[in-house]
């Protein structure tokens, strides 16, 4: 059996567990289990359903909605049929929507519901390509006439009636598929331009999952977690690369809502969460614990210290005094073991946090109640995973070592070049912004960073990111702006200070917290705005600010700042569909307020 | 005859007359909002036709059997749900509870046969079955185990439409399901609206202060002013209806009527 393309490895998988859960789907708050034979009839099914409705090699999907089975079935059917998968982030306004499925020439898009269709509905006429609308979720399209909209059950059957008379087909289909194939395309999140589509071939995921399996070993017994969005990288490992190799299962929450309470019923046992994410989970404790009882509060001041200092000992590979075990023992029954059950985390093996630069605090956080969250790097272009510190093997502040078959060198001007066998094809219909990314066979991250003795990677910023003050001082702001957004009480920050004389920063309070802050106070407020602009509140982000400044550098530190009044939003084209800060669109709606920063005397 | 006949209903409360010989006829399948200012006798209107009050002259059909001669849990045996203006729900019990109990008609083993042969719990999860698909339906997933009391107000009016939604009924009356909301909690309710006419084919009476949704969502409007029907008819003709704007003066007319702020 061949083991060189994704559809192969998942038909390996299919034969050897069978009728052993492969997905669980909560549905009617019962947890629904999908078996890898039920998994592979769905594929089988909507691929060659696909391919009667008119997929062939080399075409392209778009699919537009949350994690479901079926985005999974989808992603695999079209791989399966020589076709490749596009993701677009369920949160996308419709103008986004068209470029990713314009640009990608999608001849189907699979939606999961009503707001999606109503999405791709509105920029259709923009999208002469697009030949049919496929649905998930046929709830509220009762009306709609659009001979374009099909339901995915409908696909499905098409290909089972020719799956009845041919059973063969799908096997032969996939055969047919070439490791240099085009698997998947990823398209990057466009902190700066429009979104480029990344291609990984089959090879690429193949190498890149040998590789990743020996140092992040994943086991059939592990349960995961698919909640991140599917269109990026990362998730699309976690939920469909690694369990196809591992046999682990997945597991898919009710709805993005649901997912803090649905951890605590699947108990991941390998997960992976961005900084955002696992900021909220800390500043969730640390206000809850704010609120506890007395004595509640009093187990937290005891417990939290001897978590600590284990974090410590053990990061730094130090032996463990016997008093220290049985302190920690103890404090593992009163404190630490609830804690890890109410953020769903008490089994989790393998906590992985990514995609973004995370504060060494925030993990330090998580050390100290015993998750013991690595932090890895990586990028869309070369399949995902860079760079990783493994378990045993942490050191905070560093995104670790290259993983087997990776190379990383330091180019002269500081960007950080890498080098393996899992580096992409190239960007779709952009063979320009191809060769300016890999050159001499190094692909050229963008990103700025050092290599410590030891081989560990730092990474500094994002070149572009950079800032330069007008005294010559070269900064990187999301150190700062991480550190800030350590705080419970701000959601996000920008820090700003390029070609002027100090730092200054925009900063955006964390909503439910300050809300809850000031109720505590008795400080009224009605919406958002009105908090944000309480003097009272900004006395107390003043306070977070100084605590946050002893930590750096005099030059380092934010001299002003002014408080957002509006929550930055992904439809208002402040962030991009993964929440990243779009720089360029915030310095300039809020240009009046940062002039104002400089220009006032005081 | 629609599934509703209101045949010359009057209603006093001592000297007040809160419904003045009012007519109207809901047919079946249909979203039918009655609209007017405050207290004109928009919710003693639906409180009569749940059997809350009891009306000096009339008659109520509900497919063609004289309501006044059921008590209001028989009217709701027969096919009559409601939501309240106010919320009234079970702030102690949870979501599903709450939910649940909007079933009690449906369950057919009485309190007596479970306590003395032996409780039928394939029957409690068929009707908690139910209510979880409800509870997808209304999206209300995320607060399944929360107490009502502990949730906000927008929410706990989705609930008391989730028990309404429960008892499985042929005609909904829902009073003012958007009052005290926000713009995003008020589009939500809408579209549960229009999702339970279309998807469940429900029948709908709907009392609402908020004109702007009405004349988006309803197919017939009916407006009480003081007690009396002053207009009936679909929203494009209520919206030119002179009688219509008088009772609406004192409000800005254009905003109001037009939709122009909507809000």
């Amino acid at each position: 059996m061949r083991e060189d393309t994704l559809p192969h490895i998942f038909l390996g998988k299919v034969k050897k567990y069978g009728n052993r859960v492969a997905l669980r789907e909560k549905e009617f708050g019962v947890w629904q289990e999908i078996s890898w034979n039920e998994y592979c009839r769905h594929v089988r099914h909507f691929c060659l359903g696909m391919m009667e409705l008119g997929l062939s090699r080399g075409d392209h999907i778009s699919i537009f909605g949350e994690n479901e089975p079926e985005w999974l079935y989808a992603d695999l059917a079209a791989q399966s049929a020589g076709a490749v998968a596009v993701g677009v982030y369920p949160t996308n306004p419709p103008a986004e929507a068209k470029y990713v499925i314009g640009h990608s020439e999608s001849i189907f898009v699979v939606c999961d519901d009503q707001e999606q269709v109503d999405k791709v509905l509105e920029v259709k006429n923009e999208l002469p390509l697009l030949k049919k609308i496929i649905v998930m979720d046929m709830k509220g399209l009762r009306n709609y006439t659009d001979p374009m909209i099909i339901s995915f059950e409908a696909v499905e059957e098409i290909g089972h009636k020719v799956d009845e008379n041919d059973p063969e087909m799908y096997y032969r289909t996939v055969d047919q598929l070439k490791p240099e194939d085009v698997a998947i395309m990823v398209y990057t999140s466009g902190t700066t331009g429009p979104p480029k589509g990344a291609m990984l071939s089959h090879d690429n995921v193949v190498q890149f999952l040998n590789n990743a399996a020996q140092v992040i070993p994943q086991y059939d017994t592990d349960e995961i977690v698919s909640y991140l969005p599917l269109c990026h990288v990362a998730e699309r490992i976690m939920s469909v690369f690694l369990p196809l190799n591992s046999g682990a299962t997945v597991n898919f929450a009710e709805s993005v809502d649901t997912v803090t309470l649905d951890m605590k019923e699947i108990f991941p046992t390998f997960y992976l969460a961005v900084p955002r994410i696992w900021e909220k989970m800390m500043a969730s404790v640390i206000v809850k614990m704010k609120d506890a009882t007395w004595l509640k509060r009093k187990v937290y001041q005891a417990c939290m210290p001897i978590g600590e200092k284990m974090a410590e000992v053990r990061l730094a590979h130090q032996p463990i005094s016997l008093s220290l075990r049985i302190k920690y023992g103890l404090a593992y029954l009163l404190l630490l073991r609830h804690l890890k059950k109410e953020l769903g985390l008490l089994r989790a093996r393998f906590a992985l946090s990514g995609a973004a630069p995370i504060a060494p605090e925030v993990l330090k956080y998580f050390h100290s109640l015993g998750i013991k969250v690595v932090e890895g790097w990586g990028m869309t272009e070369e399949t995902g995973i860079g760079t990783c510190n493994l378990p045993g093997d942490i050191k905070l502040g560093t995104v670790g070592k290259p993983i087997p078959g990776v190379e990383i060198k330091i180019a002269e001007d500081g960007e950080i070049l890498l080098k393996c066998n899992h580096i992409f094809v190239g960007y779709w219909k952009d063979p320009e912004a191809t060769a300016k990314t890999i050159r001499d066979g190094w692909l050229y991250t963008g990103d700025v960073g050092v290599i410590d003795e030891e081989g560990r990677l730092k990474i500094t910023d994002r070149k572009k990111e950079i800032i330069i003050t007008s005294g010559g001082k070269n900064i990187a702001p999301s150190e700062i702006e991480n550190r800030l957004k350590c705080s419970p009480y701000i959601n996000e920050a920008i820090v700003l200070g390029d070609g002027r004389k100090y730092l200054t920063a925009l900063i955006q309070i964390e909503y439910d917290n300050v809300a809850k802050w000031a109720q505590e106070r008795s400080i009224p407020y009605t919406t958002f705005k009105s908090l944000a602009q309480n003097p009272e509140v900004y006395e107390m982000i003043k306070q977070e600010v100084n605590q946050a400044n002893k930590d750096f550098a005099q030059v380092e530190t934010v001299k002003k700042f002014r408080l957002l009044d509006k929550e930055l939003d992904h439809d208002d084209d402040e962030l991009t569909a993964t929440l990243k800060l779009r720089r360029k669109t915030v310095n300039k709606k809020f240009s009046h307020i940062i002039e104002e920063m400089y220009s006032t005397k005081s | 005859m629609g599934i509703l006949d209101v045949q010359d209903i009057s209603l006093n409360f001592g000297g007040i007359e809160a419904l003045n010989e009012v007519s109207l006829s809901v047919e079946p399948g249909e979203l039918y909002a009655i609209i007017g200012p405050n207290g004109a006798g928009k919710t003693s209107l639906l409180n009569c036709i749940s059997g809350f009050y009891r009306p000096d002259k009339g008659d109520l059909l509900f497919e063609g059997k004289n309501l006044l001669r059921f008590r209001p849990d028989q009217i709701a045996k027969l096919g009559i749900a409601r939501t309240f203006q106010n919320v009234e729900l079970f702030a102690n019990m949870n979501v599903i509870d709450n939910m649940l109990l909007g079933r009690h008609h449906h369950f057919k083993s009485s309190f007596f046969r479970n306590a003395t042969m032996g409780y039928l719990s394939q029957e409690e999860s068929e009707h908690r079955h139910r209510v979880e698909e409800i509870l997808d339906f209304l999206e209300m997933e995320q607060w399944r185990k929360h107490l009502v009391g502990s949730l906000p107000y927008g929410v706990q009016k989705r609930v008391e439409l989730g028990r309404a939604l429960a008892q499985e009924p042929k005609l909904l009356l829902l009073d003012e399901p958007m009052s005290g909301m926000n713009l995003e909690e008020t589009e939500d309710i809408a579209r549960f609206v229009i999702d339970i006419h279309q998807e469940l084919g429900t029948t709908i009476v709907l009392i609402a202060h908020d004109m702007h949704v009405v004349m988006d969502i309803s197919e017939r409007i009916c407006v009480l002013d003081f007690g009396k029907k002053i207009a009936a008819g679909t929203p494009g003709e209520i919206q030119k209806n002179p009688e219509v704007q008088k009772a609406y003066l004192g409000e800005e007319y254009e905003s109001v009527m037009e939709g122009g702020t909507g809000r």
